[in-house]
């Protein structure tokens, strides 16, 4: 009998735009609320996961402060948190194999079923790879409309 | 009287003059002609009988009926909720849960040519084939039906570019020709 060295996962829960996500605890370093501020390093959940056109709309914004580990600085305004929980990684599948490389590219990398929901989990040290060029576009643009 | 054959039998006149022929066993040459041809038949139906026979699941998409392999389908599922997933591209909706399983959903009126759906009210194809399994998006079920496989004919040269990748050739049904498409071309279109 195989045994996972993967301990439980103490997970948070949010939803933007109707869709539930969720996302590992350790990747958060700190929680504030949004009060309409604008940065570089700062980034809209949605945006990030590339909803599309549509607009979103956040009930109670709250910015996550992701844990890097190093001196780059990686914040996303999520809407707020509805659950923190311990979750077995029994509880979480991965996407079918059609999904998974399109998903994988916006961090998504499993599904946690929860209460008859799925949550899309997020990993965002995966979005992070790309935030370095995202960083220095955002300035760009701040540059060019000045 | 002649015994024009003793293999088939002999020939005489009847009461109007006329020569029959009368088989060994008083059968006449007309009657054994038709044992022959009757035989044929009965053969020929054998045939027909033993004829490869393939399942098809014929469906409506758009304007246009279908049909699968029956084989590749497992199951169809009745509209149910489809969970949309940001950054997938259009022909995936999103993913659906089977029964405790989640499933992902092909849109295949993207790869049919046929026109957009604001909102999708039909069912869903669970095809498996090999490694290759998602939902399929159909909007109705037409018939279930065994059709001889020589029935089924290559894709017709005027076919359309957005179908013709997915299609490996027509059958009549209900007077009208049905375009098969095979689920391992699909599984190529779809799969990165």
């Amino acid at each position: 009998m195989s045994v996972s060295v993967i301990p439980d996962l103490n997970i948070f829960l949010f939803s933007v735009g109707g869709v539930n996500f969720g996302c590992d605890t350790d990747q958060a370093e700190t929680m504030t609320d949004y009060h309409g501020e604008e940065s570089n390093d700062l980034f809209w959940f949605h945006n990030e996961l590339g909803f599309g056109k549509e607009q979103i709309s956040y009930l109670s914004p709250v910015i996550v402060k992701i844990r890097t580990g190093d001196a780059r600085s990686y914040r996303i305004i999520i809407d707020a948190v509805e659950e923190i929980s311990v979750f077995s990684l029994n509880d979480i599948y991965a996407f079918p194999t059609l999904c998974e490389p399109f998903t994988l590219k916006k961090g998504m990398w499993g599904i946690l079923k929860h209460k008859e929901r799925m949550f899309f989990m997020v990993d965002f040290h995966l979005l992070l790879k790309n935030t370095p060029i995202k960083i220095e576009q955002k300035k760009k643009a701040k540059r060019r409309s000045k | 009287m002649n015994n024009t054959s003793e293999n088939i039998g002999t020939c005489s006149l009847n009461k109007w003059g006329e020569t029959v022929m009368e088989i060994n066993d008083g059968q006449l040459k007309s009657e054994l002609i038709l044992d022959e041809l009757k035989g044929r038949q009965r053969t020929r139906e054998i045939v027909d009988v033993e004829q490869e026979r393939v399942k098809m699941v014929i469906f409506r998409s758009g304007a246009n009926r279908y049909a699968f392999y029956g084989k590749d389908i497992r199951e169809i599922i009745p509209s149910c909720e489809i969970s949309w997933v940001p950054g997938l591209p259009e022909y995936l909706p999103g993913l659906i849960n089977v029964r405790g399983d989640i499933e992902s959903v092909v849109n295949i009126r993207h790869f049919l040519g046929e026109g957009k759906i604001e909102q999708f009210s039909g069912l869903i194809a669970m095809a498996v084939k090999d490694d290759f399994r998602t939902g399929i998006l159909i909007d109705s079920i037409d018939n279930v039906v065994d059709i001889p496989l020589e029935s089924i004919s290559p894709p017709l040269a005027t076919l359309d570019g957005a179908s013709r990748e997915l299609v490996v050739g027509n059958f009549e049904y209900d007077n009208s020709t049905i375009s098969l498409l095979d689920i391992g071309k699909l599984s190529s279109k779809v799969s990165l």
